[in-house]
């Protein structure tokens, strides 16, 4: 999954053919989707064509969609760190509801604040809560080598249900019967960047993060120790990196990114934590990561496919008697063959 | 009280029970099958189809079973033949199934959550005269499916074939060193594929279990997060049958309990919690012994 | 059925690989029931021939011949029906099942529903153990299995799915001088029943044991057919390596009046499963001197390596580097202490093949300056430095970033070799510098040791090349079985003192 073979110091030359490949998934789905649309009746072309004029057609659908990609950008870059450094870290999923949580907790507690104080102390309680949680798959792993694969998977359960008790119990907003914490004081929302759209400063966050990513993946020491980690862990232990605190440096990073955009959500979005607060966030960043190679570029641009995708859903089903569905069996098909190699079909079965 | 709880907890242990069993063997094939949950809902979905097409439950069954194992199939052939991510692409499994499944819903039923079909045929109770009667062992058996009993037959049956016969040797060889079984001139793949099929066939009988075994209806929700249930399970099992067996009735139990304390001060999210944390618990506790021996040998 | 003459050969074997030949119009004949030995260095074509015989390449020109016949091997299992077996170097075993279970994968005899006959799968079993002349507990799972067991279930296995035409590459590799001479009977014995086997090594004394006839290579062509009662070790040698090779020599340094640069104190260590692979080991190393290091493989060369680096942890002793306890110390901290490392596994720990050449001069030195500043690394200047160093140690390469996987076996040699000498240790650590690069690169990182020593550096050289210890070593240590069983040094360093240490026999 991390099997890049572009270098630490290397700054320059873009991977075309990495491109193409990214790509390929969404092909297929295209495919998948139009055989489902032509076989109930439909004219695959029109309804790719509606979809792509709600995901991209004006102003307030480019924001739309941005919004939804937002949070996927987000827990691609999370599950990218883990990644780069040879952890398949799937927890993100669970951390992003948690960092919600915890955020909108906050943001209905600590109302006394001002306005920025509250966004901040809102944002820093998601990331530490998100930090925290990943933190204990990551000594799991580092002390005692049990498979972050399993750990984290099982720890997305445990969120979740975690999350659904105290949106249930503690946190449930007075009077409220459909289980939701109470809304966030409106001073700890973020500030919306294109009215009358949802577009908020979440967005612009996404994007200093992945620039941050982009710098940190490239330039510096960490990102160099996680890169031979996860290229290749015997070389990475003989010249002295020390594996077991580079993995709990990554997943905490991680989890604090993870937890963070969670707020992020909860502040720019919802503003407040509801049931159903990820409708699978966490694991479709992580097929972005996976599709865009853990790059920078790749990953934005599949946070947009992913995002125009979602807001094209929900309108489309306004203005047709197309089932939103489409956009999961879309979604699901793109994740399914996200790392997938055509290339092997083509070159016949060789043995691997 | 306790009779009806641990006769709910074997009702529900039957469908954990069946996808663990699916996915242990998935797994000693060499595949780690989240998309057990998608092959599980459409298991669910083609029995309650086919039963009120058919109304005959043992036609549903085996429909069931075939669509489940045809997707399991598929989807193995996207992890070994081009390398999808196992873990990943499971996922994503499960969101193109259930999004396939609601947009037939929708289209075609025009239904947006749940459906009721005409004439369905439930699954039989097999009532053993005087077995009710029994304390405790009553409560387990008596009036069950034949799924469950089925569930709990392939327990001694997946170990037997698993260690004694040529198919259990060669999965076993594929999972465990692909290599070294491609060099003997088997097709560890092709293994890998039938192995992911079985698992999706046990999967599609799970989902059956919960449309035509119990409510008699389909909603898009019906398998509620059981296949990862069942994935605990294995994990707690540890490729061992028996103790994947005991992994799911114990998780069986627990979800028993939980609908038994529901309105009575409970969270049963607190109780759904539960068999995460004993996997979680399990993993911890081996990894402590397996350190304890490293760090005597200094490695 | 009449026998054979030739029961496989080859005639007028031609691969190429580009502008490379890597075998070249190839000859060979073996009758049923010989041994026949494939001897030659690094790159005399051994494993192309191999492959070839095995229907993994197919030749350019000439013909695999069985049977008297010339013959088209399509793919391993081709040569497999054909009666045609082989051992690779890698175990192809399934560490989780029973050696029963592995010697009768694929081939299991069952009953109906598929269920195995393990009565008949065992009397097999022991059938073909005893007709081997050994006896293995074959209910044992292969990953508790030692070894020289694992050889010979590779080896029954092949017997039992049929074949008669054994191919075995380097198999006393991995084995203990006793373990060798029970293989080496148990290969006697096979060709005795009428099997035919091709011995391919680079020992000379075993092949000289053991084999019927012999064929050596050197790059890429036979150059000897013979008979061991005609040759001896020195003729064989003489032939694989062509014309002698001048090996810089050394003149014994003057020690240095300091404490060693490297010492070890009743160091013990076990291995991955437990064993103990190290009972009590004693050594120092002045600045200046090269130590060498010589054994069987298995004998406790590696875990020496890992527990002075820091890839292992002793149980017991004290490691000092430099003067300073580095007992406890980890890996980065006993580097910074003046260790540099030569990885045996250059593919896997020597180098990070998928990075970039200048990525791998610099790594572990880049949190320090001038790579890493205010936080930041700084891509012109590793760039810089590393064409710096890789010119200095000659490594021919078109840019430093490109993957380190784009240069030749030598070239990522020389990579490692920069790296770990640029930073100016006090001690390398040196485990089979010379393994898979060609004879030139060779001499030249002989030189780059020399040099180092020259300068006041201390070097533990662990080799499997009695030659390059020779060559190098100022003294040089024998391990046996996990101790130190004497030390050669001065005049009296000679192969054949050596080579009987290394098989037990006390100094």
């Amino acid at each position: 999954m991390t099997a890049a073979t572009t270098g630490v110091v290397r700054t320059s030359r873009f991977d075309w053919a990495a491109l193409v490949a990214a790509f390929a998934p969404f092909v297929v789905a295209l495919i998948v989707g139009a055989i489902l649309l032509a076989a109930t009746g439909r004219n695959p072309l029109a309804v790719y064509g509606l979809m792509l004029r709600e995901g991209f057609g004006g102003e307030s659908r480019i924001a739309a969609t941005l919004t939804a990609a937002t949070p996927i950008l987000f827990t691609a870059i999370a599950t990218a760190i883990s990644f780069r450094a040879g952890i398949f870290n799937v927890g993100v999923e669970g951390v992003f509801s948690l960092g919600g949580l915890a955020g909108a907790v906050a943001g209905f507690t600590l109302t006394a604040l001002p306005s920025p104080l509250l966004i901040l102390a809102e944002l820093a309680v998601g990331a530490l809560v998100g930090a925290l949680w990943l933190a204990a798959p990551a000594l799991l792993r580092a002390r005692l080598e049990v498979d972050e694969v399993v750990s984290t998977l099982m720890l997305n359960f445990v969120a979740v249900n975690l999350t659904l008790y105290l949106v249930n119990g503690p946190f449930l907003a007075p009077g409220s019967a459909n289980s939701a914490t109470p809304m966030i004081a409106e001073a700890g929302w973020l500030p919306r960047i294109a009215p009358p759209s949802t577009l908020s400063l979440a967005f612009v966050m996404a994007l200093v993060f992945l620039a941050l990513y982009a710098l940190w993946d490239r330039l510096t020491p960490l990102g160099f120790e996680a890169r031979l980690n996860g290229l290749n862990p015997r070389f990475s232990r003989a010249i002295g990196i020390d594996a077991p605190r580079l993995i709990l440096k990554v997943m905490i990073i991680s989890g604090a990114i993870g937890g963070l955009a969670g707020s992020a959500h909860a502040l720019g979005v919802t503003h407040r934590f509801v049931v159903g607060f990820s409708p699978g966030y966490g694991w479709t960043g992580l097929a972005v990561a996976l599709m865009g190679r853990n790059s920078a570029i790749g990953m934005l641009l599949g946070a947009i496919v992913f995002g125009a995708l979602a807001s094209a859903g929900t309108t489309v089903q306004l203005f047709s008697d197309i089932p939103l569905e489409i956009v999961d069996v879309l979604q699901g098909v793109v994740t399914i063959f996200a790392v997938v190699r055509f290339g092997r079909l083509l070159r016949g079965r060789r043995a691997a | 009280m306790i009779d009806n709880v641990l006769a709910a907890a074997a009702l529900l242990t039957t469908p954990i029970l069946l996808a663990a069993i699916g996915g242990l063997i998935n797994r000693l094939g060499g595949i780690v099958n989240l998309g057990l949950e998608g092959m599980m809902l459409t298991g669910a979905y083609v029995a309650l189809a086919a039963s009120s097409a058919t109304q005959s439950w043992p036609v549903a069954l085996l429909a069931a079973l075939i669509a489940g194992g045809v997707v399991g199939y598929l989807f193995s052939l996207a992890v070994t033949r081009l390398q999808a991510n196992e873990i990943v692409a499971g996922v994503g499994l499960n969101v193109a199934t259930a999004g396939l499944i609601g947009f037939i819903l929708k289209d075609y039923y025009h239904s947006s959550g749940t459906i009721r079909l005409p004439d369905v045929v439930m699954l039989p109770r097999i009532v053993i005269p005087g077995m009710a009667q029994i304390p405790i062992v009553g409560a387990i058996l008596s009036g069950k499916d034949p799924l469950t009993w089925l569930s709990w037959a392939l327990v001694p049956i997946t170990a037997f074939v698993l260690s004694r016969t040529r198919a259990g040797l060669r999965l076993r060889a594929a999972g465990a060193a692909p290599e070294a079984a491609r060099a003997l001139g088997l097709d560890p793949l092709a293994i890998r594929d039938a192995s992911t099929a079985v698992a999706g066939a046990l999967a599609g009988l799970a989902g059956a279990q919960l449309s035509i075994g119990v409510v008699g209806v389909f909603s898009v929700g019906i398998s509620g997060g059981r296949a990862f249930i069942a994935l605990a399970a294995f994990y707690f099992g540890r490729n061992r049958p028996g103790l994947t067996a005991a992994g799911a009735a114990l998780f069986g139990l627990f979800d028993a309990i939980q609908i038994y304390l529901q309105g009575r001060g409970v969270a049963p999210e607190l109780m759904q919690m539960l068999p995460y944390i004993v996997v979680l618990v399990v993993l911890t506790a081996i990894g402590l012994a397996e350190r304890r021996r490293r760090l005597l040998q200094g490695a | 059925m009449v026998k054979p003459a030739v029961r496989i050969g080859a005639r007028g074997v031609t691969r190429r690989f580009g502008a490379v030949i890597a075998n070249h119009a190839i000859d060979f004949a073996a009758a049923p029931g010989e041994i026949r030995g494939l001897v030659g260095g690094n790159g005399a074509g051994k494993t192309t021939l191999m492959r070839i015989l095995q229907g993994l390449e197919q030749p350019d020109e000439g013909a695999v011949i069985l049977n008297d016949e010339p013959v088209r091997l399509a793919d391993p299992a081709d040569a497999f029906a054909r009666g045609v077996g082989m051992v690779h170097q890698e175990f192809m075993l399934v560490e989780d099942l029973t050696l029963l279970e592995n010697l009768i994968l694929g081939r299991e005899p069952a009953g109906p529903g598929g269920v195995i006959d393990r009565e008949r799968a065992l009397a097999e079993a022991l059938r073909l153990a005893a007709s081997a002349g050994v006896d293995l507990d074959w209910r044992l799972r292969v990953s508790e299995a030692p070894v020289h067991v694992r050889q010979i279930l590779e080896i029954l296995r092949l017997l039992y799915r049929g074949a008669d035409v054994l191919i075995l590459d380097e198999p006393t590799a991995v084995l203990a001088p006793q373990q060798v001479r029970d293989l080496l009977n148990l290969l006697r014995r096979l060709r005795d029943e009428g099997r035919t086997i091709l011995f391919i090594s680079h020992k000379l004394d075993e092949v000289l044991t053991v084999c019927d006839a012999i064929t050596v290579l050197r790059a890429g062509k036979v150059v000897a057919s013979t008979i061991p009662a005609e040759a001896n070790i020195g003729r064989l040698a003489e032939l694989m390596v062509g014309e002698a090779i001048e090996f810089p020599r050394r003149l014994a340094q003057a020690r240095s009046s300091d404490g060693p640069a490297l010492s070890l104190r009743g160091v013990r260590a076990l291995d991955s499963r437990g064993v103990e692979r190290l009972a009590g080991i004693d050594l120092d190393i002045a600045p200046g001197e090269i130590v060498g290091l010589a054994g069987v493989s298995g004998s406790g060369q590696d875990e020496i390596v890992a527990v002075i680096t820091g890839l292992r942890r002793a149980i017991a002793g004290r490691v000092t580097i430099a003067g300073r306890d580095a007992t406890a110390l980890s890996i980065a901290a006993r580097r910074s202490a003046g260790l540099g490392y030569i990885s045996a596994d250059r593919a896997h720990e020597g180098l990070c093949l998928a990075e970039t050449i200048a990525a791998n001069v610099i790594a572990g030195r880049h949190r320090a300056k001038p790579f890493a500043r205010r936080g930041l690394l700084w891509p012109k200047t590793i760039r810089t430095y590393a064409n710096k160093a890789l010119a200095r140690f000659a490594v021919v390469y078109r840019d430093c970033q490109e993957a380190a996987r784009t240069l030749s076996g030598g070239n990522q040699q020389r990579v490692v070799i920069a790296r770990e000498l640029d930073r100016n240790p006090r001690v390398l650590i040196a485990a089979q510098p010379t393994r898979g690069v060609d004879i030139a690169g060779a001499a030249f990182i002989h030189r780059q040791i020399l040099a180092f020593a020259a300068e006041g550096g201390a070097v533990l050289l662990v080799s499997e090349e009695i030659e390059e210890l020779l060559a190098l070593a100022d003294r040089i240590l024998v391990l046996y079985r996990g101790a130190v069983i004497g030390e050669v040094a001065g005049a009296d360093r000679s192969v054949g003192r050596i080579g009987r240490m290394m098989l037990g026999e006390a100094a």
